[in-house]
């Protein structure tokens, strides 16, 4: 996995992976009811559209099927859920890296941080994505070996010895536009 | 500064210099020492040993290669909020 552009691609991934898991894990036993589809604004439902065409439930009747928690949680503030789903549609979008592979590191990293939602959302993505149960006990242990790695080094406080073996990419910053 | 002294390649037993080259093999890459996990876990064979057997069937190509792999293991790592 040489480039950066994958790099930066895969950050941004785990970055709003949490962000997603840290509304719905941390907001699940709160008071706090999620906008329903069918009471929700137009630009809501409009947003709520889009989020069921990415995950695959576009064939869901108008206002109807289930928003994903976080979505849903959110969009009692229109305008930030459309920027928040804007940036999740971003991260996911298959560029450099397909979209399985980015929800195998979405799914990674939800069982490291013991996400509730997320692991389960990303598990029943990636079996919507195609990947069988060998390929999904494939990222589950890598997830548990690397998890174990992490607390030996840790506990033994070792240096990083293996960073500067990867190739440096020297290119310049992509010109993705503004939009 | 680590916990333990690492010691050098040098030190090991000739059984556990074994995991060495394994592991070599593994990154392909000539270290100038082995790596400081390769060295732990050569610390006691009977755990690295198996331990690093296990990574290597998670980290084989399967329906992931190894480099989304790598990638994944990186997010962990991450995740983990480990440095190593």
């Amino acid at each position: 996995m040489t480039g950066d552009d994958r790099w930066y691609e895969a950050a941004f991934v785990v970055g709003i992976t949490n962000a997603l898991n840290v509304v719905a894990d941390g907001l699940a036993g709160a008071a706090m009811r999620p906008v329903e589809p069918t009471t929700a604004p137009p630009e809501v439902r409009e947003t709520f559209t889009a989020i069921r065409a990415f995950y695959g439930r576009g064939d869901q009747p108008p206002g109807g099927g289930e928003i994903p928690s976080p979505f849903a949680i959110i969009a009692h503030d229109p305008a930030y859920l459309a920027d928040v789903w804007a940036a999740v549609k971003r991260a996911f979008t298959e560029r450099r890296l397909t979209r399985r592979h980015k929800t195998a590191l979405a799914f990674a990293v939800s069982l490291t941080t013991r996400s509730a939602f997320g692991t389960a959302f990303h598990l029943g993505e990636l079996r919507r994505l195609g990947v069988g149960e060998p390929g999904v006990m494939e990222i589950i242990g890598v997830t548990q070996m690397f998890s174990s790695y992490t607390k030996i080094a840790d506990t033994l406080q070792l240096h990083s010895d293996m960073a500067d073996i990867a190739p440096v990419d020297r290119s310049g910053v992509p010109d993705s536009g503004t939009g | 500064m680590p916990t333990v002294r690492l010691r050098d390649a040098s030190e090991y037993p000739e059984s556990a210099r074994r995991l060495f080259e394994l592991s070599r093999q593994w990154f392909d890459y000539d270290f100038k020492e082995p790596p400081a996990m390769s060295r732990v876990m050569a610390w006691d064979p009977h755990f690295g040993g198996p331990h690093g057997r296990a990574m290597k069937r998670a980290m084989a190509p399967g329906e992931f290669s190894r480099g989304e792999k790598e990638m994944v293991a990186a997010a962990v790592s991450g995740a983990n909020a480990c440095t190593y």
